[in-house]
């Protein structure tokens, strides 16, 4: 689906891309924010709940979804584990005890800012445009083979840019999951090859 | 057009959307403020641009809302808020004065980032659309959800005492069935009872004779009698007891008690292995013709004044099934068939297998069922007999036994010629009515 080069030249940009994503996301919250980095894999539709399980060991998992368009067109999705992202409320200006509304709130807040960082970082790199659509929730505290079932799954195979976050002072962790079907890893293939044009 | 005029149709545009617009700089003070915004929030756009939001309007959530603009300047990227976690942002009156429903326009917001030509955000612009409608259609759902769910649970338990009311419905058929056979059954029993009753008195009698044989023979003896005394003193005696006769007779009595006490002996075990007192249903292979025997037997006394019953059995495998239950609609099927007949009809039961069926067939010479009865005889409560005679359950409890089974019920019948009811049953259980049965 992508070439050798095209591949090594994702994995390029993704890092560098992480690297600024993970600058922005200091600043919001204040403070060190470890990323590792990006795993980048092509898969089957059918082995990708079985991907996605393997990331989170075991445990009640939740998951928010976050489409984005424009040039590069998918859906990134972000686990969080038992915790969630509760333990980052007051960063991001709760006061209360969190209530499950706020929760779910604040879970989309934090989604919506580490797949934008990401993103748009990788984006930038590559010089195009990205646009987000509002993130939803896609699954809350259910086991993490119930994620994603094959048959949900509109497409035959799929890009996954698996990325983890950690904040050292913080309780908090979560993965970042990248999907695109066939037909837009195709585009990005594109995008890759101006790209290495652009470099030699 | 003039980019002018471009700018002009953008800012009538931004201005009479029905979309709440509204910016602010870094510092929060709002640069922006259209139509919608000051309709809503009563607020005119001179009276708020260059104003600082927070101070403007004190109600809104500052510290969070501060942040949350924020992150946009600082990471360039969208921020959204959702009616379902945060039903507004901006206290509006919504757009149903009239119809209502919720207490305040429901707002889904995008954050924005305006950027220059360095890319740095120099505004974040706020979108918020009014989605009370979807807000209130929601509403709606989740109350049609929720009744879905009880209406659901009501059924549940609706059929769990269905399933409780047919067990018991089956349990008092049988029970009905077992009550009207009882008299037959005490008959066979009294009959064998009472000759053997009468037998004893006879026997009785005899006993005494020989006893009395027997001390002539001692007292003749111990008076010192001569052996030919002796022997002349029994042969009188037996004369006269009528020894020889006597002699037979016992011989007789004797066989057609011991006859009498097998009949009452088999007639237990017959009503035994029909009811099946342990009561416990489970699938045993079992042999569909000995269960037919002991259900003939048991409904003999219904048959055998009126019909001769002819047995008609083919090679039958042993077949997967629950014996009691075939029992009752064997038993079912017999005295329906001997009511059908009034007199001198003949009963034929026959049994075969085709493919992975048993079928069992009773077949009358009786009155037969017409064409507008035969619809509504597996019907409950339908039934043709006297008030007081029949449940009108029979064939209904049967057609369910049969059901139950994986089988079916066949009939046929000629009005005057007589009726066949034909029963199929699958020699085995599939898997999942055998799992289903277990559990």
């Amino acid at each position: 689906m992508l070439t050798q080069d095209q591949q090594e030249a994702l994995q390029e940009i993704a890092n560098i891309g992480m690297g600024q994503a993970g600058a922005s996301i200091a600043q919001v919250f204040d403070q060190f924010v470890q990323l590792s980095i990006p795993r980048i894999l092509i898969l089957d539709a059918d082995d990708m709940a079985g991907a996605l399980a393997k990331l989170v060991d075991g445990g009640q998992i939740t998951a928010v979804r976050q489409a984005f368009h424009s040039h590069m067109r998918g859906e990134a999705i972000v686990l969080y584990g038992e915790q969630r992202c509760n333990d980052l409320a007051d960063l991001m200006g709760y006061d209360q005890k969190l209530d499950h509304v706020a929760e779910i709130e604040l879970l989309l807040d934090v989604t919506n800012i580490l797949v934008g960082a990401c993103l748009g970082g990788i984006a930038e790199q590559l010089f195009i445009d990205i646009g987000f659509s509002a993130p939803s929730l896609m699954a809350d505290k259910v086991p993490a083979d119930a994620l994603l079932r094959a048959e949900d799954v509109s497409w035959s195979s799929a890009l996954l840019v698996e990325v983890n976050f950690r904040l050292e002072k913080r309780s908090f962790a979560c993965h970042l999951v990248i999907l695109m079907a066939e037909e837009e890893i195709r585009a990005m293939g594109d995008a890759l090859d101006r790209f290495l044009e652009d470099c030699l | 057009m003039s980019s002018g005029e471009s700018l002009e149709l953008l800012d009538f545009v931004v201005d009479h959307l029905e979309v709440g617009i509204f910016g602010v700089d870094a510092g929060m003070r709002v640069v922006l403020w259209n139509r919608f915004m000051a309709t809503h929030s009563g607020h005119s756009a001179d009276k708020v641009l260059g104003h600082k939001l927070f101070e403007l309007f004190p109600e809104l959530p500052a510290k969070w809302l501060e942040k949350k603009i924020h992150n946009v300047f600082v990471l360039k990227n969208y921020a959204f808020t959702s009616w379902e976690q945060r039903p507004y942002l901006f206290r509006f009156r919504h757009s149903r004065p009239v119809t209502g429903g919720v207490d305040a326009m429901q707002q889904s917001c995008t954050f924005l980032p305006v950027k220059d030509c360095a890319d740095d955000v120099q505004y974040v612009c706020v979108t918020l659309f009014d989605y009370t409608d979807t807000a209130l259609f929601q509403q709606r759902l989740v109350r049609a959800i929720d009744e879905l769910g009880r209406e659901k649970e009501e059924q549940r338990r609706l059929i769990a005492k269905l399933e409780e009311a047919q067990g018991q419905l089956l349990q008092s058929e049988k029970l009905a069935s077992i009550g009207q056979l009882a008299a037959g059954v005490a008959h066979e029993i009294n009959n064998p009872v009472g000759f053997v009753h009468s037998n004893l008195g006879t026997l009785e009698n005899y006993v005494r004779d020989l006893l009395r044989l027997a001390e002539a023979c001692d007292e003749t003896a111990a008076n010192g009698a001569t052996p030919a005394a002796i022997l002349e003193s029994v042969a009188t005696l037996k004369r006269e007891v009528d020894f020889t006769f006597m002699k037979d007779d016992i011989r007789c009595l004797l066989t057609e008690s011991k006859e009498g006490l097998e009949r009452v002996k088999k007639i237990v075990q017959d009503l035994k292995d029909f009811s099946h007192v342990d009561n416990k249903q489970e699938w045993q292979w079992t042999d569909l013709h000995k269960c037919l025997d002991s259900t003939l037997n048991v409904v003999a006394n219904e048959i055998k004044y009126k019909a001769q019953v002819v047995k008609n059995y083919g090679a039958l495998p042993q077949v997967e099934c629950m014996p009691s239950q075939l029992n009752q609609v064997f038993m079912n099927l017999l005295v329906n068939a001997a009511h059908a007949i009034d007199k001198n009809g003949v009963i034929t039961v026959s049994t075969g297998i085709s493919e992975r069926w048993a079928w069992i067939a009773v077949n009358d010479t009786g009155s037969g069922i017409s064409a507008e009865n035969l619809k509504r005889i597996f019907d409950p409560f339908f039934t043709t007999k006297p008030v007081g005679e029949g449940t009108g359950l029979g064939l209904s409890v049967s057609y369910s036994i049969i059901a139950n089974h994986g089988g079916r019920i066949e009939v046929d019948s000629e009005l005057g010629k007589g009726t066949t009811f034909r029963v199929y049953v699958p020699i085995e259980q599939t898997k999942a009515e055998a799992v289903a049965s277990a559990a």
